[in-house]
Parts: structure tokens; C-alpha cells; sequence
């Protein structure tokens, strides 16, 4: 049962992109809107970790998925468990943390809310938003309902949304036209009923001028 | 019933001139308004020109205003945009304030012909973390794997399931009750 484990923590340390770790901060603490997804590409276990025994049991999702060890092997000891995963959460919240602070992040995306509708944007995009809007033409908009940013390292889930603050979504309206002419046409069989009308939407085009995060994970 | 959006072009999401990464451009440059100064049709452009052109020109700095009289014909405005596009817009009868309104559909839009949307987003980079695959966040321990591999081949783990903790449950019973049993019939 032992070699599983040990397999284990070797391919974490690996160079491969692996699925386990996907540690949530602030689960103590409520209050607290972002959660933190951290690929292990860029997450180094210290070897000290590694060879916890009770890594075992922080990593039962991922034995339990390989089908290698049996309920009775995996019984967690709760407080040695707890301790690991918020070691391991520390190490990456500090992690995502830093590459905020120094701007290492790359090109961001988030998935913002925009009347009514969840976009997943980047710079430069456009985004047509349809319906009535008031956002005038020209006008420089800040979207404040971001419920996720993604770089290609980590991703930052908001619940339901990431603090005000915390995320700058920058847009500009360019254009505020209307569709083509949408054909509305009702009829029931037998009933000598027929309606058509006709509409057009108003459409607003949004240009995606930066996506930046401007806060770094639980700082208030 | 009209089928005139079935034959529709249709189009994605642009913006002519990369507008709104450096700064927002208006895409109408010109605007000529022909009307007659005698007929009724003409009347709302007449009350435009009358009442609001001044403004209209003076709000849009970046819109050249032409007004042309022309005896006993239908109103129209010529609408031209820095795309190079032109359109037509008939003022037939309008009242000043349709005219106004269509004025700020003309002044709002991009000058490219009306087409269906097929997205309602466009972008040039569709993915950050990398396109999704089968093999996306598989276990890499995987890759070392021999087969045939008994536990590859196992199902995946699960929770004791009640049926088991009962038939444990009651193995553990028959057990004992056997236990006591010896026990009792050596005594």
C-alpha cells in the first residue's frame, strides 16, 4: 500500500501537469470570495511534504481514482490531514500570490457577468450585449461582476463573484446598432390565428481593453 | 410571412479599424439631408432642421452636416461612413423625433451592412490554459502503467455502500453467535 504514495509523490514532483492538487484557502475562514485552482506544473512539494506519511490520506481522491487501495487502507487521521492540506494551500495561495505582486502572470481571462449574461473575456475582445443597455457610445465601462480569472498557471474562483477590487475588467463601448430584422411569427392550426411582427434588437459592442488583477488573493 | 432572414448574409463580430483599443472613433462621418421646403412629407425635416440640427452638429463635432433643398421630392438622408460605406435613409413622412432616433441608430453604428450575428463574441485568443483533451489532468503514473494491470482494470473507489456495512455487519454476527455457541457446547 505503501508504493502507491510514494509513486504518487514522485510524479507530483515531476515535471508532468497533474490533476491532484486542487487546494482551497480560506475554508476556515468565511468572508473570504476567491478559492485558488493550482496546477502542479508550477507547484514544487517540499520534499519534507512528499515523504509525510500522511500524504497518503491528503491524496486519497487521487488513490481513490486509481482504484488501488481499498476504503479500509485509506482511513485519514483528520488533524495530520488538515495540517498537510493547509500547508499545501499556504505554499500555493503564496505562490499565485507572488506572480500577482511581480506581474508574472501572463495573459489573463475572466468570466464576467454583463446584463444578464456570463462572457469569458480577454484583452481585445468584442462582446455584443443585446437588449436595452444604458452604456453610452464612447463610454469607458469597468464590469465589476467578475466570477473568475484564469491565467495559464492558476485560476481564481470567486463565490459567487471575486471582491470588488480585486479584478479589473476595462471596456469600451464602440457600437450601439441594431440586429438584422428578426421575422416573430405566431399561428395556431385551425384557429384562423396568425400574427407576425417584426423586431430588431438593439445590439451594444464592447471592446475588451484589460483584463488585470490589482489585488493579490485574501488581502482586504 | 417574410423570408428575408433566411437568406440573410450572415457575419461574426468585427469592429472596423481595431475602434476602442486606443481610443473610441465614431464611424459616421457625413450626413447629407435632402428635403423639399414646400411638401408635407418633408414636414419633420423640416422641424429637425428647424429645431435641432444646430445641437445635433454641435454634440457631434466629428459629423459633417449638409442640408439640401430640393423642390417636390421625397426626404432622405445620405448617411456616409469611414468605411466607406453609404446608406440611404428615407425620411418620408417621418416626424422629428423618428428622424432623431434614426440619426442615433446611423450615428451608433459601424457602417457595415446588416448581417446575423452567428456569435455574439469574437476573439483572437480562444484559450489561455490550453485547449481540453482526454488526457487533460490524467494521473501521470498512468503513462507507466503495464498492462494487462489488475488495478487499472478496478473499478473506481467508493464509499462502503449500506448493503456492505450490513453484510459485514451480520458476517460479524453469525461469527460471534458460532463462537458462543463452541463455546458453550465444549463447556
Amino acid at each position: 500500500m505503501m508504493s502507491l504514495p510514494r509513486r504518487l509523490a514522485t510524479s507530483l514532483l515531476g515535471h508532468v501537469r497533474s490533476h491532484i492538487t486542487s487546494a482551497t484557502c480560506g475554508t476556515s475562514s468565511a468572508g473570504k470570495s476567491a478559492s485558488v485552482l493550482w496546477s502542479c506544473r508550477t507547484l514544487s512539494l517540499a520534499p519534507g511534504v512528499s515523504s509525510c506519511p500522511s500524504l497518503v490520506a491528503s491524496l486519497r481522491t487521487s488513490a481513490a481514482q486509481l482504484g488501488s487501495a481499498s476504503y479500509q487502507d485509506v482511513q485519514p487521521d483528520y488533524e495530520v490531514v488538515a495540517e498537510t492540506e493547509n500547508k499545501i494551500t499556504a505554499d500555493v495561495v503564496s505562490q499565485v500570490n507572488r506572480s500577482i505582486a511581480d506581474r508574472s502572470t501572463g495573459r489573463l481571462f475572466a468570466v464576467v457577468h454583463i446584463n444578464g449574461k456570463q462572457f469569458k473575456v480577454t484583452d481585445g475582445d468584442l462582446v455584443v450585449v443585446q437588449g436595452q443597455w444604458p452604456p453610452a457610445l464612447g463610454q469607458q465601462l469597468r464590469l465589476e461582476k467578475v466570477l473568475l480569472v484564469g491565467s495559464a498557471d492558476f485560476t481564481l474562483l470567486g463565490r459567487p463573484v471575486l471582491d470588488r477590487g480585486m479584478a479589473a475588467v476595462e471596456a469600451t463601448v464602440i457600437e450601439k446598432s441594431l440586429s438584422h430584422t428578426k421575422t416573430i411569427f405566431r399561428k395556431k392550426k385551425r384557429k384562423n390565428y396568425r400574427r407576425i411582427n417584426f423586431c430588431r434588437m438593439p445590439l451594444t459592442t464592447l471592446r475588451i481593453n484589460s483584463v488585470r488583477l490589482e489585488k493579490t488573493v485574501d488581502q482586504s | 410571412m417574410s423570408f428575408k432572414h433566411l437568406f440573410m448574409k450572415s457575419s461574426f463580430v468585427k469592429a472596423p479599424i481595431q475602434n476602442g483599443i486606443g481610443r473610441y472613433v465614431g464611424q459616421l462621418q457625413r450626413i447629407t439631408v435632402k428635403f423639399c421646403k414646400e411638401h408635407s412629407d418633408s414636414k419633420g425635416v423640416r422641424d429637425f432642421i428647424e429645431n435641432q440640427v444646430v445641437d445635433f452638429a454641435k454634440q457631434n463635432p466629428g459629423i459633417v452636416v449638409y442640408l439640401k433643398p430640393r423642390r417636390h421630392r421625397a426626404p432622405h438622408v445620405k448617411l456616409e461612413y469611414l468605411n466607406g460605406e453609404t446608406e440611404i435613409l428615407s425620411a418620408k413622412c417621418l416626424s422629428e423625433r423618428e428622424l432623431r432616433q434614426w440619426l442615433e441608430v446611423a450615428r451608433g453604428s459601424s457602417g457595415e451592412p446588416v448581417a446575423r450575428l452567428r456569435k455574439m463574441q469574437h476573439t483572437d485568443r480562444p484559450s489561455i490554459q490550453g485547449v481540453w483533451t482526454p488526457w487533460t489532468n490524467v494521473p501521470p503514473q498512468t503513462n507507466l502503467e503495464t498492462f494487462p494491470s489488475e488495478e487499472g482494470y478496478r473499478a473506481p473507489q467508493r464509499e462502503q455502500t449500506a448493503t456492505e456495512k450490513l453484510r459485514e455487519l451480520f458476517a460479524r454476527q453469525q461469527e460471534q453467535k458460532q463462537l458462543t455457541e463452541e463455546t458453550t457446547g465444549t463447556s
